[in-house]
């Protein structure tokens, strides 16, 4: 039989794969053979198991050799031993049977007074304990932790951590062990019992009392290291030990979480300073102690101060020229700027440099904090480099940039014209990297505002973009919409155009000129994007209609709708038809069918977090706003149930049908704000709105709603005086939601009372109420009183809140509850004005 | 916690060493190394950090020459990424030491030594000695023991 030497060589040898194959398939049925044999010897047994070991690093199956390693494991002789662990450890886990017959061979070893058999039991029982071992070997290892000699205790410990891991209640067993281990000099012994502490942290929770006991032994061991100076022994780059640092820095951490003041956290403080001064001015192994370090700054109650050194060391992190610093400080400040966005804001130059790393990884993470600190301080200066960006940057970035730029000038943008300026040059170059969302908030925003002036120059910056990008699909549509809306504004202004430094003056004939190169572009990606376009195209052909004087151009618009009358696309086909036919009505029925939109209401969305979802943006806000705020979502639903065949887009002339149907939706949930009559009806349902409205009332089967104007019951009931203590939370047309504080002594406690009042005229069902608060908070709910409420009536529940002293006292309530048979969701924040527990 | 395997492979995506820490089931473990020497191999050795997120885990590694030295640890656990390249890097040296200018081949027809190292530098996923010359003593006095 040939050596593993020579197996080797020839599988090396091979010059086909098919060759490989076969050397390999013969030398594995020889093994297997051999392995039949009852009466093997142990050389030759030996010989066959390394060599089972070499198919199994080609990723051949090994099974067959399983009892063969166990035989050889228990032959007196070390080296021979020794393979059959290793090999052990290689070709069999935890979720093997045979590995019961493993148990009294490594209960003998362990016992075995020679160090060397007893570390390889033990080595093995910590690479591949079951919980049957766990149990059946525990007091083996509890003896070994107690032994003198350092190799074994060191290895004892990690596998006594391995074992609590296995089973949790193995924790009391050990945890007397862990004095006299903090004691020991050895650096492995140290490693070792470091991570049983933390394994019986993370494994048992009753234990913290009794780990926060050895702190002070950890932080002398910590303070050692810091006064070290070179240890030639454990030295790595002029570092004494950085892995010790490592896990001592890391269990201080996971102990000290959640201590208040105590001499321990003080001396702590005191020591991470040292630690970060110390080390300022290293290199790579210096930074995996400094960033242990500043984690453990911002998990710990560390003073302020100490928490603005752990920024700065982040952002000198930030400007090596190591990848790895950069990726794990940027990592870092993406977690700390919730704590210090002060601190992070300052550093912000360092940040936006890092959009121009090669590394997508790095990029992305820069990107995201980009966001995070920004301000209304800093809008315009990011923006910029956002922009600059967002024109080369990958395309799988595009959306993120598009929708969390758009929310952030939503939020902090010093004026609207900024505002609008920034959103146009965004859709210059985001290409169609929108998200429909995003668009229609854009839409949304310039509705809101009746600044004619405004308008006009935005309308008029739009056609001038437009004319040059008419590849960007979301420019061009949000254009198209703009002057169908105010196209009439424009009429007779001027604009100097891009290239030429030619001014031209708007004129009847130059847009719908406009319009025509519009509905021809078909360089979009996606064909349905150029139906869209085309849908548009045609309600704001009709919207002009009836501004234009002009007979010529007036003629030139009729034209762009019967052509399309014979798209093959149904939706524009039909819609062509219709608009045909509205063409024609006499003016004063055409002005009120195409009168200005009224304007939607902005929704408030929060921002989307890149790394966890990084190709599918939602917006987490929409969904739980009320009924009436999804104009978008509820109206389509309620289309939906008419039969017609709506697209997402949403197209001046279908916002209408939107805008038209949320009314009744409005109307059917009680909203007050509804006047039918005073809002156009939609112009594909021109000819019988009324009986639309009843179709749609059927079908909820409310009494409430009818088409004329009647003031909404809820009106008859006076809402309630807020009295002293009680913090209105939310309230609509039908829910009242008030806090009362009933006690909040300042100790991080606070008893509050939810009193949910129906303010509507029907009853509401099935009503719940889920609160919750944030994760350093604990939060006890009773059950609600009333699950019914009659109009009128109030249902109550208590709220036990307990945290930190100081904390802010902030809820998120998740309320649902039946109307009419409708199912109702609503969600909202309470932050009590302000109040802290 | 701790590491959940540990790899090294070379260029061509040849695995010279697998020593898997967590219970991950034998039939994955091929399709595993594939992907993971594919996300490795493509990425920048110069430009880009050495570490990289793959599926809920987190890749460390390290090239030396031809050869790959990969960690892989959870990603919710938020461990040390700096320090586990120390470790590895701690790993190569040790070797080098041990083989006395440790190369491609010394893993190959050595690979058992390999993991003898490796038992002595970590145990179950941690990291169990630091220091580099008790590690090396160490493994020349089992070494006459056999």
């Amino acid at each position: 039989m040939s050596s593993l030497k020579t197996f080797i060589k020839s599988v090396r040898n091979s010059k086909t794969i098919a060759a490989e194959r076969a050397v390999i398939r013969k030398e594995s049925a020889k093994i297997r053979t051999s392995f039949r044999d009852v009466h093997l010897d142990e050389e030759r047994r030996k010989k066959n198991i390394s060599k089972l070991m070499y198919l199994y690093i080609l990723g051949e199956p090994t099974y067959f050799g399983q009892v063969e390693c166990l035989k050889l494991l228990v032959s007196p002789k070390f080296s021979t031993k020794r393979l059959g662990y290793m090999a052990t450890m290689l070709v069999l886990d935890e979720n093997q049977e045979i590995l019961t017959l493993l148990t009294n061979s490594l209960d003998n070893d362990m016992k075995n007074s020679n160090q060397f058999i007893a570390g390889l039991a033990l080595c093995t029982l910590g690479n591949i304990a079951s919980p049957e071992l766990a149990q059946d070997l525990y007091p083996n290892v509890e003896k070994l932790l107690g032994s003198h000699n350092t190799y074994l205790k060191k290895k004892a410990a990690i596998v006594a951590a391995k074992l609590v891991e296995k089973n949790p209640d193995l924790s009391e067993l050990f945890l007397p062990k862990v004095p006299a281990l903090l004691n020991d000099k050895s650096h492995g012994v140290l490693l070792g019992v470091l991570h049983l502490i933390k394994s019986i942290h993370l494994n048992d929770e009753s234990s913290h009392d009794r780990l926060i006991t050895f702190v002070p032994r950890i932080l002398a061991h910590l303070r050692l290291l810091t006064t070290t100076g070179y240890s030639p022994e454990y030295d790595v780059k002029g570092i004494p030990d950085p892995f010790l640092y490592v896990s001592l820095l890391r269990t201080l951490r996971m102990i000290m979480a959640n201590v208040e003041e105590s001499d321990n956290l003080e001396a702590l403080n005191d020591l991470l300073t040292q630690v970060c001064s110390k080390l300022e001015g290293t290199k790579s192994a210096g930074f995996a102690v400094l960033y242990e370090a500043v984690q453990t700054i911002f998990v710990i109650n560390s003073d302020s101060s100490l928490k603005i050194l752990g920024v700065n060391i982040l952002s000198k992190l930030l400007t090596q020229r190591d990848n790895n610093a950069r990726y794990v400080a940027l990592n870092t400040l993406l977690n700390v700027i919730e704590y210090e966005p002060l601190a992070v804001q300052r550093h912000k130059s360092t940040v936006v440099s890092c959009l121009q790393d090669w590394d997508i990884s790095i990029r992305r993470r820069a990107l995201e904090l980009t966001f995070a600190i920004m301000t209304q301080q800093n809008i315009r200066v990011l923006t910029k480099e956002l922009l600059t960006f967002l024109n080369n940057t990958d395309e799988e970035l595009k959306p993120y940039i598009t929708t969390q730029l758009s929310i952030a000038c939503n939020k902090y943008s010093p004026n609207f014209k900024w505002h609008f300026e920034t959103l146009i040059s965004m859709m210059k170059v985001a290409g169609n990297y929108f998200s429909d969302d995003v668009l229609s908030n854009i839409l949304a925003l310039i509705m809101q505002h009746d600044d004619r002036a405004l308008t006009t120059h935005l309308t008029i910056e739009l056609i001038r973009a437009s004319e040059k990008y008419y590849n960007e699909y979301g420019l061009v549509l949000v254009t198209i919409w703009c002057l169908g809306e105010y196209g009439d504004l424009v009429l007779g202004s001027t604009y100097e155009q891009k290239d030429s430094k030619k001014t031209k003056s708007i004129k009847e004939s130059s847009l719908v000129d406009l319009l025509q190169v519009f509905s021809n572009i078909s360089t979009f990606e996606k064909i349905s994007q150029a139906n869209q376009i085309k849908a548009y195209t045609l309600t704001t052909a009709l919207k002009l209609s009836s501004k234009f004087k002009d007979r010529g151009a007036i003629e030139s618009l009729r034209k762009i709708i019967t052509k399309a009358m014979h798209d093959s696309h149904l939706e524009i086909q039909v819609r062509a038809i219709e608009y045909n036919e509205i063409f024609f009505q006499p003016a004063s029925v055409k002005r009120g069918i195409l009168e200005k939109m009224p304007p939607p209401p902005v929704k408030q969305r929060e921002g989307v977090s890149l790394l966890s979802r990084s190709t599918t943006l939602k917006t987490k806000g929409s969904s739980s706003s009320s009924g009436g705020n999804d104009a978008g979502n509820s109206g389509n639903l309620l289309l939906d149930l008419l039969g017609e065949d709506i697209k997402k887009d949403a197209s001046p002339e279908e916002t209408k049908k939107h805008e038209n149907t949320m009314d009744l939706l409005s109307d059917i949930f009680g909203s007050i704000s509804v006047n039918q009559q005073q809002q156009p009806p939609a112009p594909a349902k021109l000819q019988k709105p009324a009986s639309q409205n009843d179709k749609i009332i059927d079908l909820f089967g409310s009494s409430a709603a009818s088409s004329s104007p009647s003031p909404s019951p809820a009106l008859s009931i006076p809402k309630p005086l807020p009295k002293d203590n009680e913090i209105q939370a939310y309230s609509d047309s039908n829910i009242n939601f008030v806090f009362v504080i009933k006690e909040n002594s300042g100790n991080g406690f606070a008893l509050l009372e939810a009193r949910v009042q129906n303010n509507s005229a029907s009853i509401l069902s099935n009503l719940s109420v889920l609160c919750a608060v944030t994760k350093q908070q604990k939060l006890q709910l009773s059950s609600i009183s009333n699950t019914t409420l009659s109009p009128g009536d109030s249902s109550t529940l208590n709220v036990k809140i307990t945290g930190n002293p100081g904390s802010k006292l902030k809820i998120r309530v998740k309320m649902g509850y039946n109307k009419a048979g409708q199912p109702v969701n609503k969600q909202f924040d309470f932050n009590a004005g302000g109040k802290t527990l | 916690m701790a590491i959940q395997f540990l790899l090294a492979l070379n260029r061509q995506g040849k695995l010279r060493i697998s020593k898997w820490y967590a219970n991950i089931p034998e039939s994955q473990k091929r399709q595993l190394i594939r992907k993971v020497h594919k996300l490795i191999s493509s990425r920048d050795h110069q430009k880009q950090s050495n570490f990289v997120q793959f599926e809920n885990q987190k890749l460390i590694y390290r090239r030396y020459n031809g050869l790959y030295f990969i960690i892989c640890c959870d990603l919710a656990s938020k461990d040390n990424e700096l320090s586990y390249l120390e470790v590895i890097h701690l790993l190569v040296e040790i070797l080098d030491v041990y083989f006395d200018n440790v190369c491609e081949l010394d893993l190959i027809f050595n690979f058992y030594k390999i993991y003898e190292v490796l038992d002595e530098l970590i145990l179950a996923g941690e990291l169990q000695e630091t220091s580099k010359d008790l590690i090396l003593n160490r493994l020349h006095y089992l070494d006459a023991l056999s």
